[in-house]
């Protein structure tokens, strides 16, 4: 009888439960596992490096979770964007693998990218 | 440590990663473009955020929030990443709920549980004494019996 009671006691208050993540509110620089659909695969980039260069910049007081989830997608589509625009190039010149001259055209080229212009030397 | 903001590089292989889908299957990069990318790519995200800081600003807030980043997108002549990206922050915000209510559940079924444990252990000492009385009362019967 006391020997149930004691063992009772010991089973529930020893091992905590699961142990959750370090904090869900921080930033973890884990990548996401892809879900079903591939349209809505989450960011691969780590968030905790986003964070940082947004911090770097002294004008930014702070910034929402959400507003870093979004830069490091916007980041990626960027990435994808600039990759594809850059093997135009590189096909023309019937190469099969993208060179740095094939991104400088790309820049030169399209204007979104005119904001790189002089930043990648 | 870092000389520069542009310096604090996102990781190259998550950067080839995304490179490699994005180009058709036999295409490779060099080493020079690929590092050329993940400079620019991080060059985006501090001219993203300048951009969408200017619109917190303009809202008098001192937080960046989503929607300041998607203004910032439309400002930079991105408009084509604004209906990706609002998809995107659609399933996060579903998956942060998810993980919220996971969580909150979690917790909602641990103390339940330490609750019905107290309970048990009370019940059990209650139990103990029950079964002392009766050891006493057998014996007197066994007394009685014996006379």
């Amino acid at each position: 009888m006391a020997a149930a009671a004691a063992a009772a006691a010991a089973a529930g208050s020893g091992t905590p439960r699961e142990e959750e993540g370090p904090g869900g509110e921080a930033a973890a620089p884990q990548p996401q596992a892809p879900t079903s659909a591939p349209g809505a695969r989450l960011s691969r980039l780590p968030l905790a490096r986003v964070k940082a260069l947004v911090k770097a910049d002294p004008d930014v007081t702070l910034a929402g979770q959400e507003a870093i989830f979004i830069l490091a997608r916007a980041a990626e589509l960027f990435v994808e964007t600039i990759a594809k625009d850059a093997y135009c190039c590189a096909q023309q010149g019937k190469r099969k693998t993208l060179q740095r001259r094939d991104l400088d055209n790309a820049i030169e080229a399209v204007d979104e990218f005119a904001f790189l212009e002089g930043t990648l030397d | 440590m870092a000389e520069r903001p542009e310096d604090l590089n996102l990781p190259n292989a998550v950067i080839t990663r995304i490179i490699k889908e994005a180009l058709p299957d036999g295409v490779n990069i060099s080493k020079e473009a690929r590092s050329a990318i993940s400079r620019a790519a991080s060059v985006f995200v501090l001219y993203a955020t300048s951009c969408a800081n200017n619109f917190a600003m303009k809202g008098k807030r001192k937080t960046l929030n989503a929607s300041d980043v998607l203004s910032a997108m439309e400002e930079m002549e991105f408009q084509r990443f604004v209906t990706p990206l609002k998809e995107a922050l659609e399933a996060y915000r579903r998956e942060q709920k998810g993980k919220k209510e996971a969580s909150e559940q979690k917790k909602k079924d641990k103390d339940k549980k330490t609750d019905s444990e107290d309970q048990d252990k009370s019940r059990d000492e209650d139990n103990d004494e029950d079964e002392e009385r009766l050891e006493e009362e057998e014996q007197n019967e066994e007394e009685e019996l014996d006379n």
